[in-house]
């Protein structure tokens, strides 16, 4: 049986992004669905998945519409509270191959609305492979279900055939969760923050640095209680996307609500952090001081290196981070790195080159490969980051870091030095 | 409208019932899909994934895949991952993917034989059917192909067709070997802590105990091949105290049903079995009904005047204005709750 696959950083950078391992290419070998990626690998399973992202919306419901296969986890959902919000039209064989259920879909529709005491405020319409191989038009389809029923409904596409294309179905599902948005009048000192389907830790510096910009109110999604909240963010000045999978939401509200963006990206390092800060104040015309939270965070990572010493640790990807960028940070902050369980990309194999010149020998693997299922833990690796690695190394220190309560900036950093500085407490910086 | 679920989740579906089969037979099991279906399986229907390791994969199909029919690439794939991991046959189970496109999963399985050196079995599973259907079709298949030779019998071996979690919600054979201790001298749990092997010595077994309706075509096809008698039963139901007489519904796959319908009639109860899965004819009683639909449990119980209902917790809400008793009685194909 082979030994779980790994290349070192070293001789991935050599390679170059164009010659990728097969074992690092998920579309050249079978897929893994590792008990320590299942949330990550599978569309829905936990977390926000395009069923749960699609629920984001206040007051709205969902219509599943898939052959049984398709929704069956969503019982996981259940114990959330979900159960009341989700509905089914189940697809039979003759289905799949004729296409035929398309024309149910508004008195489904009509009959789910029927159970309801209340109206929702849209049902998302949630569609699968089968309906990205038919070609279903799924906008027609909506429009059929608002002059059927008068409630709006928009799409959800949770085809995971389509997950490495350049607008994936997380990408997709924050396009439509966004777009029942409506043109209204724009506040000048009003903003969103675009990203994630729930919101950013409440302590988070960029609510202060916004306020002393002037900005009085920061909508995001995560935070609407209320339909009539939701529909505040068409009036916001600008927004802040602060994850690339909402890039095309923020293109799609440009042009229809007329808000223009800029995008920042969530990094751990902390001199990256400071500039990004400074480019915002730029575009949005003021001087952003966070020389205090800078500070502060330089002096949290410094006691934690002072109290734990020099600690290896392994880096997986199912956390709110990228898995390399955090993995050159803990590498710049004077760690060592010694695993990533992570899938490159050509965004953060910039991030690979640099590791590859400050941490040659950190070894990268493929949570996907199948040879994942032979990985044996290294004994030199006494901490762990992310909800994989975690699996991974269960007798050693370690924080899953994928709450939801999203960690950005300066707060995310103090955030994971906070949590691993608990942890360490409790079990040691050693290998039980 | 028919197959409009308002009030509960869908069941468990064919393409798990086959995976929960394969699960501990020692073979590369890929799930013909693009990694939702997989994600399914992996991540709900089978409580073993997080306890014993099995070689389960997703063919990781991409949209261009199944527009352009790679068949090729998808038995490439499969040949690597046989360099890669040690297995005695491979499995390609179907899902909507390509039962959209059409695959011929016939022809899949003899590409794969060939490239692979293994002998293969491919499961025209689509999704859309339950879980018993595609356990059915795993077992006749893995008999039908495994089960050849006609071998000694041994004495008081007995061997259970039906045992997966998805059937009885356990994730070990323990209990359903204890259940039977008294009346057999060794039991194997074909695909519950037995692999292959037990598969292909099947026609040792003095008798077959069939505990779940999916056990049946396999029963019959080894009863046929080496005249192996079988009967139906499900050794360990659960007790249910305090109830002395009455009307009662039970809900459950239908050979669990019929077990614990003989305990509750020693207690007076009169029963009526029902199930949205298999009920096969030969184990029915006339009130036994099969149901379609989330509406035919609500028109059964309105009609039915039970005084208490078995079941999954998760029916409850199917129950309406139901006043009598409601039992909960876990069943994982429907909840995903185990024993």
């Amino acid at each position: 049986m082979t030994e779980a696959f790994y290349i070192t950083a070293e001789e991935l950078a050599a390679r170059g992004y164009e010659h990728l391992p097969t074992e690092l290419d998920s579309g050249k070998h079978m897929i893994y669905s590792s008990p320590a990626t299942l949330d990550f690998n599978s569309p829905g399973a936990k977390g926000f998945g395009v069923k749960r992202a699609g629920l984001v919306i206040p007051g709205s419901v969902m219509l599943l519409i898939a052959p049984g296969c398709c929704g069956r986890n969503t019982a996981l959902l259940s114990d959330l509270g979900y159960d009341e919000r989700f509905f089914y039209l189940l697809l039979d064989d003759t289905d799949i191959v004729t296409g035929r259920y398309v024309n149910k879909i508004p008195q489904a529709c009509e009959e789910l609305l029927a159970e309801l005491d209340y109206t929702p405020s849209v049902i998302m319409l949630c569609c699968t492979c089968v309906d990205a191989l038919l070609g279903t038009d799924m906008e027609r389809v909506c429009r059929a279900c608002f002059d059927r029923t008068g409630v709006k409904a928009a799409p959800a596409y949770m085809y995971a055939l389509t997950r490495e294309k350049k607008l994936p179905p997380m990408g997709l599902i924050r396009k439509s969760i966004y777009s029942l948005l409506e043109p209204q009048k724009r506040i000048s000192n009003e903003c969103n923050i675009l990203g994630f389907f729930s919101a950013l830790e409440d302590n988070n510096e960029i609510y202060s640095l916004l306020g002393s910009a002037g900005i009085k109110k920061i909508h995001e999604i995560g935070r609407c209680k209320t339909f009539e909240e939701y529909n505040e963010l068409s009036r916001a000045n600008f927004s802040i996307v602060l994850n690339s999978e909402a890039r095309a939401a923020a293109q799609d509200m440009e042009q229809r609500l007329g808000i223009p963006f800029i995008e920042l990206t969530r990094m751990y390092r902390l001199d990256k952090i400071q500039n990004q800060y400074r480019l915002l104040g730029q575009a949005i015309g003021a001087q952003l001081d966070d020389s205090e939270y800078y500070d502060k965070t330089k002096a949290l990572i410094e006691d934690f290196k002072q109290k734990h010493g020099s600690l290896t640790f392994a880096v997986g990807e199912s956390l709110n981070a990228d898995s390399f960028e955090l993995s050159l940070a803990l590498t710049e902050y004077g760690f060592k790195v010694a695993e990533i369980y992570g899938t490159v990309g050509e965004r953060n194999f910039v991030f690979v080159k640099k590791l590859a010149q400050l941490s040659p020998q950190t070894r990268i693997y493929s949570n996907l490969s199948p040879t994942m299922m032979n990985y044996v833990p290294a004994p030199e690796i006494n901490a762990a980051i992310g909800a994989d690695a975690c699996y991974y190394h269960r007798d050693i220190a370690g924080v899953e870091f994928n709450g939801e309560a999203q960690p950005f900036g300066y707060r995310g950093v103090q955030i994971l030095f906070e949590q691993l500085d608990k942890v360490l407490d409790e079990k040691g910086g050693q290998r039980a | 409208m028919k197959r409009l679920l308002k009030h509960i989740s869908p069941l468990a579906p064919d393409d798990s019932g086959a995976c929960s089969v394969l699960y501990e037979m020692g073979g590369i099991t890929v799930i013909c899909d693009a990694g939702g279906c997989a994600g399914n399986v992996c991540g709900f229907d089978e409580p073993r994934w997080f306890e014993k390791r099995s070689a389960l994969f997703s063919a990781g199909l991409r949209d261009m895949d199944a527009i352009l029919g790679r068949d090729d690439l998808l038995v490439k794939k499969l040949a690597l991952i046989c360099e890669q991991v040690d297995a005695k046959f491979t499995a390609i189970v179907g899902t909507p993917v390509p039962a959209v496109i059409a695959t011929d999963l016939k022809a899949l399985e003899r590409m794969s034989e060939k490239k692979t050196s293994l002998p293969c079995i491919a499961l025209k599973t689509d999704g859309t059917r339950l879980y018993d259907y595609g356990e059915e079709m795993a077992y006749y298949r893995l008999f039908e192909k495994f089960a050849a030779d006609k071998l000694p019998v041994k004495k008081g071996k007995t061997g259970v067709i039906g045992a997966t979690p998805l059937n009885t919600g356990y994730t070990d054979s323990k209990a359903i070997k204890a259940a039977l201790s008294g009346s057999c001298d060794a039991v194997v749990c074909f695909g519950m802590d037995s692999g292959l092997d037990e598969v292909i010595k099947a026609s040792e077994c003095e008798k077959l105990l069939v505990i779940a309706p999916s056990g049946i075509k396999a029963a019959k096809l080894l009863n046929e091949r080496f005249g192996t008698p079988f009967e139906v039963g499900y050794p360990c139901v659960e007790d249910i105290p305090d109830i002395n007489g009455g009307r009662v519904l039970v809900i459950h796959q239908q050979f669990y049903a019929n077990a614990l319908r003989r305990k509750l009639r020693k207690q007076g109860c009169e029963v009526t079995a029902a199930s949205f899965f298999t009920m096969l004819d030969e184990y029915k009683e006339p009130s036994d009904i099969h149901l379609a639909d989330e509406d035919d449990l609500t028109e059964l119980i309105t009609g039915g005047s039970f005084d208490t209902v078995i079941a999954d917790g998760r029916f409850e809400r199917l129950l309406g204005g139901f006043e009598g008793r409601f039992i909960p009685l876990p069943h994982f194909a429907v909840s995903g709750k185990l024993l």
